[in-house]
């Protein structure tokens, strides 16, 4: 069993001989590189992942003994989000576990480079890169968006704690409690002020290290962060960013992140996913029925796209999806996974694309046109991320779709085992998709032979169904959205 | 627990006593609303909340100051018709005035009603994310109204509702909506890994700028010095907030009203403890870069 591609992105290039597309897949700890003109390479490079060393200090040890080198070769860390810079020079990734955001340069072989590790103090969320290449803004699950260089020059290395870092500097003094029995006017609270006391008497407490790297704290929610946008219009920009408690909030962008212009509320469960559509216009979606367009420059909610009925439709309207419905079909609930603009090239239809958590469809839809239902791309597998190839002349024809190959369609628990992990379309003339085997010839490597970075832990178990805690583990990486649903009856 | 079923019995009979007689104009006794005196900001409490500052009723919260809406006109924020895309009805009352000044974790309310006479004009509303407390005052100010009916409207002007405000300020306040914010006494959180749930930080700054009009006034007061660091770092690093200087703060009637008739300032009085108070005023926004 191969792992599926996580996230997929594709980066369009212009050469000599016209154009040509990388096409960059998140497999579990692995990231994967296939060109458009045959070229593959995998990170770690399995020369990478182990070395021969001859250490002279320990004669005893065995020359030629294999030692894992980086982290990252260790298959407990999965990637959780990656992009692209615009120049396409650079590859940003974020492994989950360590919470580490990871620089890549693609080289002209088509290889990754990692220049950087940067572990954050809180597990980052979603990543972007500001139009120039020279940030990184990271959104994190405490709510807070710091910017990072993205590459970090020498001198940064030596700043210890920016000043907006909200630890408290390390003084070597004896520790006082900031209460003292005058603020404290409850028995269990002077109780917990003794114990502060007797704790104090043992020492110290090692405190947390701080980040050593060049960090810059620009705003935060009281709720995890779930994506960040950065838009641009009439020479100014912004920061959109979007949260658990259905907030998408409008900052300034940089260096006035600190500024907010507005909200846009009107979600009722939480927001997963921003998508800026070439009208201008923003679409959001999250854990309720509908996605939410938005003039987001005023705040003014537009329409509502009904992105519940369009998945229960196709579910019912599919035989073997039906069965797996809720029988009271109220409680059939959907998560945004992803929206993408389908950048049309006209400017008067403005299309998007939407998939859904567990769902093994993507979902067609006209800004401002209700009228008829949109298309749905019916898919082998559950969609989970979706790129464009060759969008170079500002058409988004051609799609590559990672679809869950390790679970059943429409269901995030049953599993399965498919060799296929892309699925390839193409948009005809008529406007209709359909499915290009060209194109998924071409990328078969990547489909199904790519190293999935868990090669070691199904390399002898072959069978699925022997590793449940495996599969508990692919399914977190997978699906992690419903988690965010509230569940009713909270405490008080 | 051993006393919590007499407790809420005790809390149950009383609540009782409350709805049965009417013309109940008594003002409520604390003793049967006690709360611990922490909440999580961060968990899901089954919360009420709008979802955005039109949607908020606050003509019910003020019905002295409440008027039918009439179509067109009735509401007088430019925000007025947003989120309703769906044709849904424009219904009921609104105010005749928005909201002009927080008291984020009011408490007992122990400044609400001690400003509600000094500033009859203005709008006044507590903000308290434990529910017993919250329904104290709620039911204290049912009280004093009854005890203060028509034509008289002292505190008509002042009214309570349950939320967490570190989450969801920006549903009940518009842009530049309120004068005043007040933080009294503020939970401490005096552990270092739970500095991320006090009520000031940088980040949370933004929202309070925000909802905040320019010369608009954050009040804090705290008896623990290092929160009152904290939160005077905090609001000073801040671009959108400017100190109010020590003249301006003697001459502001509001600064006595919360040094003294706050429940937390007369209980750090009675113990003899320091107050620590900082106020800072919104800025205007710089012109875009």
């Amino acid at each position: 069993m191969k792992l599926p591609y996580q996230c997929i992105e594709v980066a369009d290039r212009s050469i000599d001989s016209g154009n040509e597309w990388l096409l960059f897949g998140a497999s579990g700890s692995k990231l994967i590189v296939q060109s458009s003109t045959g070229v593959q390479s995998v990170w770690p490079a399995e020369e990478d992942e182990v070395r021969h060393i001859n250490r002279d200090d320990e004669p005893e040890e065995p020359p030629g003994k294999r030692v894992k080198l980086s982290p990252a070769a260790n298959p407990e860390l999965n990637v959780s989000c990656v992009t692209l810079s615009s120049d396409k020079q650079y590859l940003v990734a974020v492994t989950a576990e360590d919470k580490c955001i990871r620089v890549f340069q693609i080289n002209s072989e088509y290889q990754l480079h990692e220049l950087s590790q940067r572990c954050m103090a809180r597990r980052p969320c979603s990543i972007i890169l500001t139009p120039d290449d020279s940030t990184i803004l990271c959104a994190d699950k405490f709510g807070d968006v710091y910017s990072l260089p993205l590459l970090p020059s020498p001198d940064d290395e030596e700043i210890e704690t920016p000043q907006n870092e909200q630890t408290e500097p390390v003084v070597e003094k004896p520790y006082a409690p900031a209460a003292s029995l005058l603020t404290v006017h409850s028995g269990r609270n002077r109780k917990t002020l003794e114990e502060q006391l007797k704790q104090a008497s043992k020492g110290p407490s090692k405190p947390k290290e701080p980040l050593k790297f060049k960090h810059e704290l620009l705003l935060g929610h009281v709720s995890m962060l779930t994506d960040i946008l950065y838009a641009t219009v009439d020479d100014r920009s912004y920061v959109l960013t979007a949260d658990r408690d259905e907030h998408i909030r409008i900052s300034r962008g940089l260096p006035q992140a600190h500024i907010i212009e507005g909200f846009c509320l009107g979600h009722e469960d939480f927001v997963s996913r921003l998508c800026l559509s070439q009208s201008g216009l923003l679409v959001s979606g999250g854990g309720d029925a509908s996605l939410l367009v938005w003039d987001w420059f005023n705040n003014q909610l537009i329409e509502r796209l009904p992105i519940r009925d369009s998945a229960l439709s196709y579910f019912e309207s599919n035989p073997q999806l039906t069965s797996i419905l809720p029988e009271d079909r109220k409680n059939f609930k959907v998560a945004v996974r992803g929206i993408w603009d389908l950048a049309s090239g006209e400017t008067t239809k403005y299309e998007i694309l939407v998939a859904c958590e567990g769902i093994p469809a993507l979902f067609q839809f006209t800004l401002g046109d209700r009228s008829k239902p949109g298309a749905v791309i019916s898919l082998n597998g559950n969609a989970l991320d979706v790129a464009f190839l060759g969008s170079s002349e500002n058409t988004r024809k051609m799609i590559v779709v990672s679809v869950d190959n390790v679970h059943k369609p429409g269901s995030t628990t049953a599993v399965r085992d498919s060799p296929h992990r892309l699925q390839c379309f193409s948009r005809q003339g008529n406007g209709e998709w359909e499915e290009n085997s060209g194109v998924a010839q071409s990328l078969d490597w990547f489909s199904r032979q790519a190293p999935d970075g868990n090669d070691n832990a199904y390399a002898e178990s072959n069978s699925i169904a022997s590793d449940t805690k495996d599969l508990a583990a692919v399914r977190a990486i997978l699906y992690g959205l419903e988690n965010l649903r509230k569940r009713p009856g909270a405490e008080d | 627990m051993a006393g919590e079923p007499a407790k809420r019995q005790k809390r149950e009979a009383y609540r009782q006593s409350l709805t049965t007689e009417e013309q109940n104009i008594a003002l409520p006794k604390k003793k049967f609303y006690r709360q611990r005196a922490h909440a999580n900001p961060f968990s899901d409490h089954a919360l009420t909340y709008p979802r955005g500052p039109a949607d908020m009723d606050w003509a019910s919260l003020y019905p002295a100051h409440a008027v039918e809406k009439t179509g067109e006109g009735a509401g007088d924020d430019e925000s007025h018709d947003r989120d309703r895309d769906d044709g849904e009805k424009e219904k009921g009352k609104t105010i005749t005035k928005p909201v002009e000044i927080a008291d984020i974790g009011c408490g007992f309310g122990g400044l609400l009603f001690a400003l509600a006479p000094k500033l009859p004009e203005t709008l006044i509303v507590g903000m308290e994310i434990r529910t017993s407390v919250t329904e104290y005052v709620q039911e204290k100010v049912r009280a004093l109204r009854a005890q203060n009916a028509a034509p008289n409207t002292a505190y008509q002007n002042v009214a309570c509702i349950r939320a967490n405000t570190m989450k969801f300020l920006p549903n009940f306040f518009a842009k530049a909506q309120l004068a005043k914010i007040f933080l009294c006494f503020p939970d401490p959180h005096f552990k270092q890994r739970k500095h991320k749930a006090r009520i000031v930080s940088y980040t949370l700054n933004s929202e309070y700028a925000f909802v905040l009009r320019p010369g608009g006034v954050v009040y804090t007061i705290t008896d623990v010095e290092d929160l009152h660091v904290w939160m005077r770092g905090h609001f000073e690093k801040h671009p959108s907030f400017e100190r109010v200087s020590e003249e301006d703060e003697a001459a502001d009637e509001c600064v006595e009203v919360m040094r003294m008739e706050t429940e937390e300032g007369k209980k750090v009085e009675r113990n003899g403890g320091r107050k620590f108070v900082a106020c800072f005023r919104r800025v205007e926004d710089p012109r875009w870069p």
